[in-house]
Formats: C-alpha cells, structure tokens, sequence
C-alpha cells in the first residue's frame, strides 16, 4: 500500500501531522483575530488607523510568507527579541505567529469585505438609536458580517494547512520536514513523499469539499 | 557593507534569476493549465476525470512539497527518457515543482472564465455549425482569456513570491542570494527586510498594475469563483 512508510517511522509522520495540526489551528485562530482588528482599522472613521491597517495588509500579502518565517526566527533574536529559550519551542511560535500575521492579511480583506456588505440602514439606524461606534460594531455589524465571511475564511484555512509546510524550513518538525528526514536516511524518496502527500490530501480534501458545501448552504450574496 | 556595488549586484542576480524562473514557470503553466480547463470542460469521462483529479489533487498539495520532490526526485524520474546519466538542472526542477501547482489553480481559472460565459455565445456557435473545438478556439477561449488576465496577473504575483521557495533545493533566487548575504555579513534583520522591499515593490506594482486592467465584465458568479481560488490556493 502506498504511504505504508508511515507507519514504519510513526514518530516522524504522525507527530509531524500532529504538528502541521497544531500550527494550522493556532494560526488561524491568530489570523482571525489579527484580521478582524485589521480589517475594523481598515473601516474605522479614523484616518491614521485606516492607513495603518491598508499598510499592514499590503506588506503582508505582497511579501513571501518564507521571508516573514525566517524573519521572525532569525532576525528578531538580532534585534533581542526572543519567543522562548527552548529552541524548539521559539521555532514553534515563530511559525505560528508568522502563520496568524501572513494570513491575517488576507483573513481583514475578506472581513473588510463583510463589514462593507452589511446593510447601510442598519448601521444608521444603530447610531441613532443612541449606540455609540463600538456598540454598534459588537452589537449590529460585526454579528451580520460573520455569517458572509465564513466560506472565504474556510479558504484561508485550506491554504493556510498548506503553508505549515514552509515551517519546515525554520526547523519545524511538521509533516515535510519528516518526509524530508525519512528521505534522507532511507533513501526512499518516492514512498516518503507519497506518504506526506497522503496526510496532506487527508487534511485539505475533506476541508475542501466541507467549504465547498458551506458555500453552497451559505448563498448570501458576495 | 550596503556601499559595496557587488553587494547589490547580488541583490540584482537574485531579482533576475526570480523574474526568470517566474515567467518560465507561469508560460509553461498557461499551456498546462489551458489543457487541463479544456480537459475538465470535455464531455468524454476518460478526459474528464483524470483532469479532474490532477486539478484538484495538485490544488490540494503545498506547492514546497512538490518543489522539493521534484529537488530530490527529478533526475531519477527522467532517466527512462533522457539516459541513465541524465542530471535535471536545479532550476528546471523549481520551475517543473511551481509550474505543476501552478497549472492547476491556472486551469480553475481558465475554466471559471469559459464556464461564467453566457450559455448563448456556445448555443449560436453551435447552431451556426461550428464544432466543439471550433466553438472553443473561435468563440469561447479568446473571450474567457481575456476576461482572466487580471487574474492571471494576480497568479504571476503569487507564482514571484513563490520563487522565493525554490531556494530550497538550491537555486539562487532572490532570498537564496539574500540568505547567502546574510549569512556571510551576519546582519539578517537588515537583508531580509531589502529582499522583502524588493519583493514588495515588484509585487505591488504588478498587484496595482491587475486591479486597473480589466479587460471586460467579469459576471458576479466567475468573480466569486476567482476569489475563492485566490484565497485557497495562494501559497505563501
């Protein structure tokens, strides 16, 4: 069976999958989070904030996501920043922080998105109910925008799965690093990356055809 | 170190080396691509079907995985043709990793245009007594091409900051020269932010550069198609 190389090095596969996991759900829960702010600046009444935010997403999405990584895992120990004294766990949050910033750039395009798609009337009539800006954001806007964002955010995530492979590069144990390693030693390129390509289709086909149903449920209009 | 002008004549073979692999790759792409649209497009299953598993099976792999497949694998994998001796060049080995990822998001696009065409441009063509292919050639490619510059545009930004990944299996792109550099005068903080401006500049002209040209009305349904392939498969 093609892949059965899995299951003679577990410890390098499946904790490498364990891994990819880990970084892929802490990135984008950071990318959310850094892209709902970013895409709020974006939007905000305030014009120093709206360039702020326009900067921030233009440098992240029109730079490589490798030159970020390796940015926040050897350039930062420069300036005397450091994630942690452990070096695989600085590794580990090296990736995942540069994982939540890459793809929170484009998690605020689509939220920025959203919020403009929510309804003009119900933001009015929010403010002159007597809502102040941030009541009517927690309470009106941002709720409505949740429920167009989440097919894109869907997306994000697919490819966000897939550029965990990049940590590899900075030394993470994840999935393509343990292809890498068990090529390395044993020479069988083919059936390691075949095993690799198997747990990466595991994780990305089902996510796939999940958003792909999500869009087809959720039809609100883009 | 920055008043050296070898320094930046690093700095401008890396520039050159990346503008290279990506246009090779996106060509080579393109011709991939624009079969395998047609391919997922034919009404015989056995064209159909196998297209559509390399679509979305490639789609749904990291482009580095099989950069680095390709690093490690390819010259054993074109002995059978080329001789037993057969060494695939590095750089051919990055363009063949990107131009594979790279057909396949370019083939959803291409198909999102010719598919996003109304139902009456095929319906007269073949009333008129076109063929199939004479329908395709004449009537639906030129129209749905041109609507999918922009976004083809927008693929060759993503396919430039690709290269930066094809430094890993050895070639001197843009940040393998910047790593070089660094690694070397031991000042990264201020390298990798001069490779990344390079990269920004490039990028974000060609970025503005695709948002300006359109090229004719992309229908709402075609538009929401590509930006769903824009976020799903933009790899780094």
């Amino acid at each position: 069976m093609p892949g059965e190389i899995a299951f003679e090095f577990p410890e390098l596969f499946f904790t490498g999958l364990w891994l990819t996991i880990q970084i892929s759900v802490l990135g984008l829960v950071g990318a959310i989070v850094i892209g709902t702010f970013v895409a709020l600046a974006r939007v905000s009444p305030l014009v120093p904030l709206r360039w702020i935010g326009g900067a921030y997403v233009e440098f992240f999405r029109n730079t490589p996501l490798i030159v970020q990584l390796f940015f926040l895992f050897l350039g930062l120990p420069f300036l005397g920043f450091r994630f942690s004294t452990d070096t695989f766990e600085s590794i580990f949050r090296a990736a995942a922080t540069g994982m939540a910033l890459y793809h929170g750039a484009y998690v605020a395009e689509v939220v920025r998105g959203g919020l403009l798609g929510v309804d003009r009337g119900q933001i009015e009539a929010a403010r002159s109910l007597g809502l102040s800006y941030v009541q009517m954001l927690q309470h009106v806007q941002l709720p409505q925008t949740f429920r167009s964002v989440i097919p894109p955010l869907g997306n994000i995530g697919i490819a966000l799965v897939k550029n965990t492979s990049l940590a590899s590069t900075i030394g993470v144990a994840e999935l393509l690093y343990a292809a890498e390693i068990v090529e390395s030693r044993t020479f069988r390129t083919y059936e390691a990356f075949i095993a690799a390509t198997m747990l990466y289709l595991l994780l990305t086909i089902p996510l796939g055809i999940a958003v792909n149903a999500l869009e087809r449920r959720m039809l609100v209009v883009r | 170190m920055f008043a050296d002008p070898a320094i930046w004549g690093f700095f401008f073979e890396g520039v050159r080396e990346t503008i290279y692999i990506s246009l090779v790759a996106v060509a080579l792409s393109f011709v991939v691509g624009l079969a395998f649209a047609l391919g997922r497009l034919s009404r015989k299953r056995w064209i159909r079907w196998p297209s559509i598993f390399y679509i979305e099976g490639l789609r749904a792999l990291p482009v580095l995985l099989l950069i680095v497949y390709f690093g490690l694998q390819g010259s054993a994998l074109f002995r059978p043709i080329f001789g037993p001796d057969f060494e695939l060049p590095r750089f051919w080995a990055g363009v063949l990793g990107l131009s594979m990822y790279t057909s396949a998001v370019l083939a959803e696009i291409i198909r999102a245009g010719i598919v996003s065409l109304p139902r009456g441009q095929t319906e007269a063509s073949r009333a008129l007594g076109l063929s199939h292919t004479q329908t395709m050639r004449f009537v639906l490619l030129p129209q749905a091409l041109r609507l999918m510059v922009p976004a083809m545009m927008a693929q060759l930004t993503t396919v430039i900051k690709d290269t930066s990944l094809v430094g890993t299996i050895g070639i001197f792109e843009l940040f393998k020269q910047g790593r070089t550099i660094y690694t070397q005068f031991f000042n990264p903080v201020e390298v990798l932010l001069i490779v990344a401006t390079i990269y920004f500049v490039i990028c974000f002209a060609l970025s503005q550069a695709s948002r300006r040209l359109e090229l004719g009305h992309v229908p709402r349904a075609a538009r929401v198609k590509i930006q769903d392939i824009a976020l799903r498969d933009q790899a780094a």
